[in-house]
């Protein structure tokens, strides 16, 4: 039994993933945040299946062709732990949020969703500003887990396992849901991400 | 609130009225009543500190919390209340007292180590909140009316075995049985408006202490740090998960909540610390 009870848990990823752009903007009007551009999804790689061995040129037709085509830029990253990055930026955080989720869907459709684990939007929560930088204040990180279709809060306080600020992430979990976020309701399957290469 | 106690009273106004119309002898039972009701209303404190193994200290040997307690109580305008310390590692606290001027305030060992300053003395002010509100009086006299709708339960259970008191048989078996359904009735009713009151109280304490601190979120804080919730948050990296996941067939959002709500005395954890910090927010925005 989570300290998030109430909503119900959307069927698909979409309207889960979504929630995402509303909270943004609300954190934004308040003055909370600053704009934010990066995102991620991590996935379990295997070379075995065609479409994600060329996962390049793969992204490239989904993202940049036809009717949906976006200004989306990404980066394809393995990290030490034996899963690979597509790291996304972009300045439009809505059209960031589609295009995170038009990735994962693909990866879904050609390779199903047991090895997607998780998209991962960096934000920045305003505190101490410092002059002439952009982003400032603490760096935050949104998960959201592809198999529980919800979203925590991650604030890693270091690169070691288990180094997270953890009564910050209880605070900001509370306040997230309260602008309309889908918070995974059970702490203890809010697992960090140590180590996120962007 | 007030709707639940004005329910209450309503309850049992009408209850009074429909037992002297069924002609029950509730004459009789009153001195038995009034005998529960002194015992609870002036010895509580007592029992209470008899049972939890509360010990009382001195200024001596508790300085910086006698301190702090006068701090807030000063700021209440209320007087020093008596200090108590229970010896256990589980962090939790409490006040009694029927006014002011009798009251107690105690914590455990347990939560003294747990929270630092600033949350402990949101706990303390929220309990010095549940004093100066005059709860305990309000639950005293709400919970008296239940023990006392049990208590004459129990009597009309033992009458309608035994058939009546000292050869009083006027009334019909039917009607008797009518009586004790509505007893019955009345107790469960009585009981669930309780137990709401409780809440509000406790919405009550958590908002008055709020306002006096001018810091909900010290609260919310202590709250979450004695639940232990905060400590639920894993070391886990999420890329040593297997796929064991896919296969739970109950997602963790259908299990808990809600039906627990009418039945426990304080509100659920997430709901009070939801509401301190709205509280917080409103108090920081200097919106209303």
């Amino acid at each position: 039994m989570g300290i998030f009870g109430g909503s119900k848990t959307p069927k698909d990823d979409w309207s889960a993933m979504s929630t995402v752009i509303k909270a943004e903007a609300k954190l934004q009007t308040l003055g909370e945040i600053t704009p934010s551009r990066r995102a991620g999804v991590i996935y379990r790689n295997s070379d075995d299946n065609a479409f994600l061995g060329s996962i390049e040129s793969e992204l490239k037709s989904i993202l940049y062709v036809g009717d949906g085509a976006t200004k989306t830029s990404f980066e394809v990253e393995d990290d030490d732990r034996g899963m690979r990055w597509i790291v996304l930026e972009d300045g439009n955080f809505s059209d960031l949020v589609s295009s995170v989720y038009t990735v994962g869907n693909a990866i879904n459709m050609n390779d199903g969703a047991d090895n997607l684990l998780a998209a991962v939007f960096e934000l920045y929560f305003t505190g101490t500003v410092e002059d002439n930088t952009y982003r400032s204040g603490t760096r935050t990180y949104w998960i959201y887990r592809y198999d529980r279709k919800a979203f925590y809060p991650f604030v890693p306080t270091g690169e070691n396992e288990g180094e997270r600020d953890r009564p910050t992430e209880a605070r900001l979990g509370m306040d997230l849901r309260e602008h309309g976020l889908t918070i995974e309701k059970s702490l203890t399957e809010w697992m960090g991400l140590w180590g996120i290469p962007f | 609130m007030y709707f639940t106690m004005a329910m209450l009273g309503i309850l049992y106004a009408v209850f009074a009225l429909f037992l002297l119309g069924a002609g029950t002898p509730i004459i009789f039972i009153l001195p038995i009543i009034g005998a529960i009701f002194i015992v609870q209303y002036f010895m509580s404190d007592r029992l209470i500190l008899m049972s939890t193994g509360a010990k009382t200290v001195s200024e001596e040997q508790e300085p910086a919390l006698h301190k702090m307690i006068k701090t807030l109580a000063d700021r209440y305008e209320m007087p020093m209340p008596k200090v108590a310390v229970i010896d256990t590692a589980i962090p939790n606290a409490f006040a009694t007292g029927r006014n002011p001027k009798n009251s107690l305030v105690a914590v455990t060992t347990g939560i003294q180590q747990r929270l630092n300053e600033r949350e402990l003395q949101a706990v303390i002010g929220h309990e010095l909140a549940h004093v100066a509100n005059r709860d305990m009086r309000v639950l005293a006299v709400a919970n008296f009316l239940v023990t006392l709708t049990s208590f004459l339960m129990t009597m009309l259970f033992w009458n309608m075995l035994f058939g009546g008191m000292g050869g009083r048989r006027n009334n019909n078996g039917g009607g008797m049985m009518m009586v004790y359904l509505v007893t019955i009735i009345v107790y469960f009713i009585g009981q669930l408006l309780v137990l709401a009151l409780t809440r509000y109280r406790e919405y009550g304490a958590d908002h008055t202490g709020a306002e006096i601190s001018g810091d909900p979120g010290a609260l919310a804080d202590a709250l979450e740090k004695i639940s232990g919730t905060v400590a639920n948050i894993p070391d886990k990296d999420l890329r040593k998960l297997q796929t064991a996941n896919a296969f739970l067939i109950i997602p963790a959002a259908l299990k808990g909540q809600g039906s627990m709500n009418l039945f426990s005395t304080h509100p659920p954890l997430q709901e009070r610390v939801k509401r301190l910090r709205e509280l917080e927010q409103r108090m920081r925005y200097g919106l209303r």
